[in-house]
């Protein structure tokens, strides 16, 4: 690649620096530039629902780099810059306000934005989602001014949003379409602890019904439920999801089908169009097949793998994906590939919420989850990407040291 | 003023292991690498998790939480979510007596 050539990263967020960073760290002395809709330099979601919405860390903190990493490596910051299209035939990103940012490559790492459902009343004062740092603002004021607050949506967002506002002393209820928290992710028997663990902390929980509507005089007074149940609050958050922000590339050829469709080195199939991150369904070599996940790990290290590919020196990117969410005191953490199983092997204790549960398909660890058994879990990340049958009473006999069961690692 | 704490019997922890000992109620986690001993700040400097419940790959340190990494010769950080390094000690065997200058 010419020493000359620019590299323009869309989305300046996890992915996008992380894929910045690499470059420099390979050597790349041309231009790169990264682009972010929001004002703030790149900083960490993850905190947001957790230690920054309960007051407990200011935003310096949640800086992924400090301002000085991007001036000492000579990357371009063009914040509070929304990319209207990515022109392909020319090269070039149009940018809002009519800028023209030209390219040799590109990378797409524009994320995620939150599902909204047409539900009466979603856009009344004092109903709120969780994605930006605004967003995280918005609620813990309201978590400061207090009182009675609903949850909507126990998914992983959900859940740690109806925990922090619990520590912070709010009364919270939670409602859940599902019979479970988490249910879709962990299944019935995983779901009912994580049920567990946020009854015995105080939250109501509703589950099997839905919204039906946000009601109140100018500002949300209450929730009325599809079974007809009225509750009433002062403020509401509801997380139902996203899904990949891909206008960018609307028509201009790049597939997109549920994300930006790129192979297992983050190539679109336009040649110098990567994309990774949220917004990539990539083509996972371990299992064989497409798939588009939303976890902090694969924003840093598909970034990474990202760059080095954009740079000619791509490898498959075979991460076994993995994630985290901290409610209460509980570390719950979750590894693989999410798929359909056929059986459900416990090590540990899931009445003292610390155990592990391995999702088994014909014999294989095809996904885990732990509560507070971080070690051990990552300790199953090798046997699950060597999709070999595994003996199941040796999974859940704690005693069995886990490396023992998979694999020798295949040397870097 | 600093002094070395006697914190353990050195034969006590095996190669790719680590424990957790308190100096002046002060959580402190001993690694040993192929027969080296290291000490650092138990405490994870990304959230409150104990290293010491974490792996030991070969002279890397994992925090079972949310697998930051930490080399545990010099503190660095070599994985995120941590941003900042942990601080380290320097260790001493005199006889059978595992001491850390704290």
């Amino acid at each position: 690649m010419a020493a000359a050539s620019t590299i323009a990263i869309v989305g300046a967020s996890l992915t996008g620096q992380s894929a910045a960073a690499t470059l420099r760290e390979e050597g790349f002395d041309g231009r790169v530039v990264l682009v972010g809709a929001e004002p703030q330099l790149p900083y960490d979601r993850p905190p947001l629902s957790k230690n920054y919405l309960r007051g407990g860390m200011p935003f310096e903190k949640t800086l992924l780099r400090p301002p000085e990493f991007y001036r000492e490596r000579e990357i371009e910051m063009r914040l509070a810059t929304t990319v209207v299209r990515v022109d392909i035939e020319k090269r070039a990103l149009q940018l809002a306000g009519g800028d023209r940012l030209e390219f040799d490559n590109v990378l797409i790492a524009t994320g995620g934005r939150n599902r909204r459902f047409p539900i009466p009343g979603l856009d009344l004062p004092g109903v709120y989602d969780l994605r930006t740092i605004a967003d995280a603002d918005r609620i813990r004021d309201a978590i400061v001014r207090g009182g009675r607050a609903v949850v909507v949506g126990m998914g992983f967002i959900g859940a740690e949003v109806a925990a922090s506002m619990r520590q912070c002393g709010l009364e919270v209820t939670a409602i859940e379409p599902f019979k479970t928290p988490l249910y879709r992710a962990l299944g019935e028997d995983i779901g009912r602890v994580v049920e567990a663990l946020h009854r015995d902390h105080g939250v109501a929980m509703i589950l099997g019904d839905a919204v039906a509507a946000f009601e109140g005089k100018g500002r949300v007074e209450r929730v009325v439920t599809r079974d007809g149940r009225r509750i009433e609050c002062e403020l509401a958050v509801f997380g139902l999801g996203i899904e990949p922000v891909t206008e960018v590339v609307a028509g201009t050829g790049v597939r997109v089908d549920n994300g930006i469709v790129v192979d297992d080195q983050c190539r679109t199939n336009v040649p110098g169009v990567f994309a990774a991150g949220d917004v990539a369904n990539h083509f996972h070599p371990v299992c064989g097949r497409q798939m588009r996940v939303e976890h902090w790990q694969n924003g840093v290290k598909q970034g990474a793998a990202a760059a080095r590919s954009i740079l000619g020196r791509g490898q498959p990117y075979d991460e076994v994906h993995w994630f985290w969410s901290d409610q209460y005191d509980a570390n719950i953490q979750y590894a693989g590939f999410h798929a359909a199983w056929d059986a459900v092997v416990v090590r540990g204790s899931l009445a003292e919420r610390k155990f592990l549960a391995f999702y088994m398909a014909e014999g294989r660890v095809e996904s885990v989850v732990a509560i507070n058994q971080g070690r051990d879990l990552r300790r199953t990340l090798p046997i699950i990407k060597a999709r070999v049958a595994v003996d199941p009473a040796r999974l859940a006999d704690p005693n069995v040291d886990l490396r023992t069961l998979a694999p020798a690692e295949r040397p870097a | 003023m600093a002094r070395f704490v006697t914190v353990a019997k050195a034969d006590s922890i095996q190669p790719g292991q680590i424990i957790k000992v308190e100096i002046d109620n002060f959580p402190v986690a001993v690694a040993n690498v192929d027969g080296t001993f290291h000490a650092f700040d138990d405490t994870c400097t990304h959230e409150d998790c104990s290293l010491a419940d974490g792996d030991l790959v070969r002279t890397a340190v994992v925090c079972p939480c949310h697998f930051a990494e930490f080399d545990v010769r010099t503190g660095a950080v070599l994985a995120p979510p941590a941003t900042v390094p942990v601080r380290v000690y320097t260790v001493r065997v005199q006889g059978n007596d595992l001491q850390v200058e704290f």
